[in-house]
Order: C-alpha cells, then structure tokens, then sequence
C-alpha cells in the first residue's frame, strides 16, 4: 500500500502543465491500476470541491482520497510552498475557508503569510506538508519553526523533499520527512508510483493516519496486534535462563553488539518452530556453498528423455550388439533339385510339394492392423460409458446412438479381424505344409527336395532390422535438448539477472568441448566411438563389411555399459550473466543464496547477518524488498542484523536489542513505531529505538550522517 | 513395375546369373557355393529395392540345368523381393 501526498488534478497557474489536468475518470483508473491507496489532491492555491467529491464518489472504499491545498507562502523577501492536507470529513468547511482565503486573487499572484495560514486552518488539524531544502520552492528553517511553534499538533508537521533516500537521510536525523509525487504528467504516473513511499502500517483514515505521526502507543499497538502476534518462550542460552518475545507474522529484527547472544536466539527460535512441526532453520550467508547448493558438477543430477520425446532405444542398442549375419540358401541345393529328378511314383502324387510357397508379410500386416482397431474401438466404448465427463456432455439418448454406432464398427472389425487372421495362418500353414512335405519327401526318397527360399527374405529382414534399429539411435543422439535456465537472483539493478544454465547434449560422435562432462560412468571416449560405430553400421547396413563395424562396436570398451542413448549424454552447468558464462564473486555468492532462501516459500525466515558480503545498495534495492514482501505474505521473518538498511528501512514490527554492561546481559523490545525499546526485565528503563539502532548499527549517528555525504544530499 | 532383364552367363565354365539393374550388374554365382557372394549380390538387391518396385525376369529360359535352375531361383526371388519391398514399406524405407 503507498501514499501519495502530493498530487495536482489542475492546470492552475500559469506555469503548470497542460498534462496535469486530468478528468475524476481518468484519475481514479489511474489511482487504482497503481498500489496507491492513499491519494491528496494538493493543487495550487485551488480546491476544488465537486471534483474531489466525485472523485471520492468513484473511488469508493477502494482507495482513500484527502483533501489539500498547495499554497504559495511568503514572509517578507522568503517565498516557498506549503500543502495543507485535511480530513475528508471537512471537505466542505475545507472548502469554503480556501474559498475565503483566496478570494479576490488568481492562483498566479494569491500568497499567505503563515500566520494567515494557522488562522484558517489550523482548526482542520490538518497535516502540514512543507517543501524542504532541494524541493523547490522551500520553507525556510525559520518559516517551519514558526510553523511548528504555533500549530496545536506540530508532530503534523512533515518535511516534503525529492526522493526515499533523501527521506531516509532526514528521518535519521529527526526530522518527520516525506515524498509525493508532485505529478506533472499523468501518463507517466504508473512509472512513477513504484518509487512512492509504501506504507509499513495500515492506515485506515487521515485521522488515524495524524495519530501513527504522534507515535501513539495504543494506537501503534492497536495495529501491529492485527498481525496476530505469538508469545515465544525461548531457552537459548546455556543457564537456561528464559526469553520471552512476542514475534510478529512480519518482520522481528534482533540487534545489538557482537557477542550478545543474537545467534542463540536464532537457534532457540528454529528449534522452538521445528519441534511444532514448521519448517525452520537459521540461514546463514556462506558464499562457498554456492557450488555444492546448485550442484555444478551434477552429482545429483537427472533427466528423464521421455519429457523431450526422445527413445531411449533400450530394444535398439541391443539388438544392435547383438545383430549378427543370416545364411543365405545354396544355390547348388537349387542345381541339385533339378539334376536330381525325383522318380517315386507315390511322390509324383504328392503335388503340395511342387507349390510355391506364399508371401505371409501382408497378410499378417493386415491381421495386426485389424487387432489394433479392434482393440481401440473396444477400449473408446468402454471408456465413453466409463466417462463421467462424457457422461454430463451427452444425454443418455446421445450416448446410446454413439455407442451403437461404435458397437456395429467394432463387430464389423472383429469379422475382419477374425478373416485376415485366418489368411494369415493359412498361408503360414500351407507354407509350412510345403515345407514339411518336401522334407519328409526328401528323406523318403534320398532326393533333394526344391529348397522354399533363395534366403533372401531372411537375410535382407535382418539388415534392414539392423538399419532401422541404428537409425533409431542416431535419430535419438541428434535430437537437441533443450536447456535448463533456473533464475538464480538478481546481482543488481546493474548488472541483471545471474542464471543457472544446464546444456544436455548427446555425444554426436564429433563433440569434443572438454567442459562436457558424461551424465553417467560411461566414459567420455566410449561414449564418441559407441555413437561413430552406430553411424558406420547405418551407413553401412547393405553393405559387405557390415558386421566388421558391429564387431568394433562390441569391441569398445565398457560397451556393456551403454545399454541405452542416456549412457550417451553429456553435460555441462554453469553460472550466466546475459546468457554468456560467468563466475559470481563470493559477494554475489552471497546475494544469489539470500535471494534463494527468502525465494523459498516457507512460513518462517531466520536470517543470521544476511548482510554479511553484501553491498548497502544491494541490501536496499533487493533485500528490504524481499523481506517487505515476505512480510506483506504474513510470513514470519527474523533477522540478526548489524546493518541499518535492515533494521530501519524494513521497519520492523518487532525489535529485539541485546547488549552486555557491567551488570550482566539485557534485553529491550520495541518497534521503530513508538521509537522505543523497554527492557523486558524492568519496564521502567526505556531506550529511543532511532538512537539505539544507529548507535548499534553505524556506530554512531556520526558515521549515519555520512550516509548522506555517500549518497548525495539531494 | 518395372522389369529388370536377367540372363545365365557362363565365364571360364563357371555359370552365374547375370542380373542387369542398369547400373553395375548383379551377379549370383551358380556353379560354386560362394555365401558371401551371394550375400554381396543381395546387398544390392536391397539397395536396389529402395529405389523402387520391379521384377527380374530372364530373358531367356532354355532346358539346360543352368536355365531351369536360374529360372526357378528368380521365381523365389522375385516373391521375397515383392514381400521385402512390403516390410520396407512399414518402416518408412522405400520412396
């Protein structure tokens, strides 16, 4: 949820922007197509009442609409600009007092002293919104001080400058800061709300919006117990003394010097969770494990050829090893028949002998054909009655005319089925009649019988089977597999996204990149001259060395071990930038596995120091997002930190501060809401939240002020 | 279909049949059982089915053993080409 607290819907002095102007319809699609769900209309020294009711109208409870002014201020030689912002409540009376106030004067040339302005409106309790150093046209020091001096509630009083981190930089040093957007063209407002400030707390109104400003306890309170806070009683230390915190379903930050015990507490909370049966375990950042956490070298890693359509040929690769020749029929038992002529004369009668055999390869081709449909059709009746599916599309009037149709099909092709299977047998028992017979006439008679086959069959079967079998493979070894990309994370703005890419490839026979590795224990040597014998027995199926090529392929070494194309693969994993391999450094090893940990969906996140390596700006742009966002799940995130871009930018729900004086360890729970820490064993000893993480976690509020001078006082 | 011419040839009293595809000849010796010879002719054979349907016929069938023997091994050799071809069909093997 953001808040824009400054907007403008009109062109109202000379020097706005025709692009400012925009219809309630349009500004209320463009409120809601955005996260912003608190909106101030604030345009120059002009309210406009019907438009903010229509728009309020439109939005309905869908987003909240305030209203607002931005009035040019001057005091003497100062000038600058000042948005008043009140309740919705009194929009009317809001109003008619900037009717009053501007009455007789243009947007160009209408001014107000701030005592003018506390006069009108300091009534509205309104929130005073004061552009400040590099927002142009700025309140003076002196301005703002008056302004804070006299308003009935000065905690109203926020500081409206360029940007979050100039934001950051002055609520670190004390001041209430803010941004709007200050829109100047609205078709660029979607781009622009991302950088809007979110809100860490919901807010339910303006009025409710002013208290969370007062930093009012209860009020505060009130809302972090709608994230449905548990007591945690923990034992983390060795004396066995307990710790008892209340942990949010959002972000629960433990800080505080080294050696305090944060990593105890971590541990103790793990356990506390693993023993109720939630996963949990204590992340701790170890840019070494990269490597062994994405498995570079493929220990465990696995594919299943199926999933790409590719045969793993298990039939293939042993037939293959194990093809061998088919004799062919002499032709001198050809010669022998006809110089032999048989004289019996009970032989002469036997006529079957003198038949030539019958072809039976279509016939059965045809049975198989038929057995094949039969068996479909029977299956798709079945599964159409079986169907519930199918059941609800058709009527039973429906389902009974399909199936009849399908049940007079599946009877004619049973008949079919039944008559091209008896073709078959009888050829093949005619076949085997004439053989039989002329063996037994043969032996009768001591004369050689006509021999049924040249051998042709046999053998040209056996050579095609051997070229259909090695085309298989070649065929399997020559598909491309697809690579795997698996988003490691983000190693910046910069830079982009690091990949985990893994190439499966087949050894084609002429792959020879030593990065590969076998996916199997076939080495890589007989993986190449496997797959170049398949090519050659291909090549060569119909030819005269034919069985040479399948003697080298038996020939190879551990070739017993390749029994399917999967023995055939290689591999190779790597890290990649923009798709060209790259080596992360061990910070960026550092960034990817946080990323990895928090990008695992789990109830419970404990992070010790997830900083550790990183880069502030990394922390800032990447991490508080995720952690944010794992929050905003309802998720139980934990994290010991020594880094303020933790511990302040998440704003967390929960602060745990541990540190050791001269009377023994302590520990003090607060929340940067309040602004304060109590020691949980004596409720009277209370730490400012703001000072005490800075002091902790920059080492004074010196070397905090120094983040303004690295990233620009702007 | 196409037909391819066949004859008996004898060279040096030894008796083949001389199958012309139109290309190299194919020859199956008869007088001496040679398998691998045999074997060699039928590589070609296959090859040759690929390219399309035919029958091989000889050219002329005399009495003589050579001619009766010939004659009657084409015969069979011609069903089992005509039942090769089909299987080939099955495998995607022939144009």
């Amino acid at each position: 949820m953001k808040i824009d607290i400054h907007t403008h819907t009109k062109k109202c002095k000379s020097g706005d922007a025709p692009t400012r102007e925009i219809t309630p319809e349009i500004f209320c699609e463009t409120i809601l197509s955005t996260e912003v769900r608190i909106i101030a209309i604030t345009n120059h020294n002009v309210f406009d009442l019907n438009q903010f009711e229509e728009i309020e109208t439109r939005l309905g409870k869908d987003a909240q609409v305030w209203p607002g002014i931005e009035l040019d201020i001057l005091e003497g030689e100062a000038r600058g600009h000042l948005l008043v912002i009140v309740s919705p409540k009194s929009a009317r009376d809001f109003s008619a007092a900037v009717e009053k106030l501007t009455k007789g004067f243009t947007p160009d040339n209408f001014t107000a002293r701030i005592d003018g302005i506390l006069e009108t409106f300091d009534a509205f309790n309104p929130l005073y919104v004061a552009h400040y150093k590099q927002k142009k046209p700025n309140l003076s020091d002196a301005m703002l001080e008056v302004l804070e001096t006299k308003t009935q509630k000065p905690w109203c009083v926020i500081k409206e400058v360029t940007n979050s981190i100039s934001a950051g930089i002055y609520i670190s040093h004390g001041h209430s800061s803010i941004y709007g957007s200050d829109i100047h063209d609205w078709a660029k407002y979607e781009a622009l709300s991302h950088d809007l400030p979110d809100l860490r707390l919901p807010v339910d109104s303006f009025e409710h919006f002013c208290l969370l400003l007062k930093k009012d306890t209860t009020t505060i309170n009130t809302v972090l117990d709608r994230k449905t806070p548990e007591e945690l009683v923990l034992h983390p230390f060795d004396d066995g003394s307990e710790l008892s915190i209340k942990a949010f379903n959002d972000i629960n930050v433990f800080f505080g010097p080294k050696g305090t015990g944060k990593t105890r507490i971590l541990e103790a909370i793990a356990k506390h969770y693993s023993e109720n049966g939630v996963e949990a375990r204590v992340y701790v950042s170890a840019s070494d494990n990269l490597d062994e956490i994405f498995d570079t070298k493929g220990k465990n890693l696995a594919i299943n050829l199926n999933a790409y359509d590719i045969n793993y040929c298990t039939d293939e690769v042993k037939a293959l090893r194990g093809a061998s020749e088919v004799s062919v029929t002499n032709l001198g038992k050809f010669s022998n028949y006809f110089r032999e002529t048989n004289t019996s004369k009970n032989a002469s009668k036997i006529l079957l002998k003198d038949i030539d055999p019958e072809e039976g390869g279509s016939a059965k081709h045809e049975f198989t054909e038929f057995n094949l449909a039969v068996k479909t059709t029977a299956d798709f009746i079945k599964f159409l009655t079986d169907n519930p599916s199918v059941k609800k599309e058709l009527d039973d009037e429906e389902l009974t005319d399909v199936t009849r149709i399908l049940s007079e099909l599946l009877t004619r092709l049973g008949k079919r089925e039944w008559t091209s299977f008896s073709d078959w047998k009888e050829i093949v028992l005619l076949n085997s009649a004439i053989k039989t017979f002329r063996r037994e006439i043969e032996r009768k008679t001591g004369k050689p019988a006509k021999p049924t086959t040249t051998g042709f069959r046999d053998y040209a079967m056996n050579r095609i089977m051997i070229e259909v079998n090695a085309a298989k493979i070649v065929k399997s070894v020559d598909t491309a597999i697809p690579m795997r990309t698996e988003l490691v994370g983000s190693l910046g703005l910069n830079k982009g996204d690091l990949q985990f890419l893994t190439e499966f490839k087949f050894q084609s026979g002429a792959v020879s990149d030593g990065a590969l590795s076998s996916l199997t224990a076939v080495k890589k040597i007989p993986q190449k001259k496997f797959v170049n014998c398949v090519r050659h027995i291909l090549e060569h199926a119909y030819a005269d060395d034919l069985f040479q090529h399948i003697s080298e392929l038996n020939a190879i070494e551990d070739v017993e071990n390749i029994k399917t194309v999967h023995e055939l693969l290689l591999f190779k994993r790597y890290f990649a930038l923009n798709g060209q391999p790259y080596s992360p450094s061990s910070g960026e090893s550092s960034m990817v596995m946080l990323q990895k940990e928090l990008g695992t969906d789990k109830e419970v996140y404990i992070l010790d120091e997830p900083e550790r390596s990183l880069g502030n700006e990394y922390i800032s742009d990447v991490i508080v997002p995720l952690i944010k966002e794992r929050a905003r799940a309802g998720k139980k995130v934990f994290i010991s930190t020594h880094d303020a871009n933790i511990a302040v930018r998440t704003l967390p729900y929960s602060s745990v501060y541990r540190c050791h004086g001269p009377s023994g360890y302590k520990t003090y729970i607060g929340n940067p809401f309040t602004n304060n820490l109590v020691n949980r064993d004596n409720a009277a000893e209370q730490l400012d939240w703001k000072k005490t993480s800075m002091k902790t976690l920059e080492g004074g509020e010196e070397a905090f002020g120094e983040r303004g001078k690295i990233y620009g006082t702007n | 279909m196409e037909q391819i011419n066949a004859t008996v040839e004898c060279l040096d009293g030894k008796y083949f049949i001389k199958i012309k595809t139109g290309g190299e000849d194919i020859s199956i010796p008869m007088s001496d059982d040679k398998p691998n010879e045999v074997k060699s002719a039928f590589n070609k054979i296959i090859t040759r089915i690929k390219a399309g349907e035919f029958e091989i016929k000889l050219e002329v069938v005399g009495e003589d053993l050579f001619s009766l023997v010939a004659n009657e091994y084409l015969a069979q050799l011609n069903r089992e080409i005509q039942e090769v071809r089909n299987e080939m069909k099955q495998y995607g093997l022939v144009k």
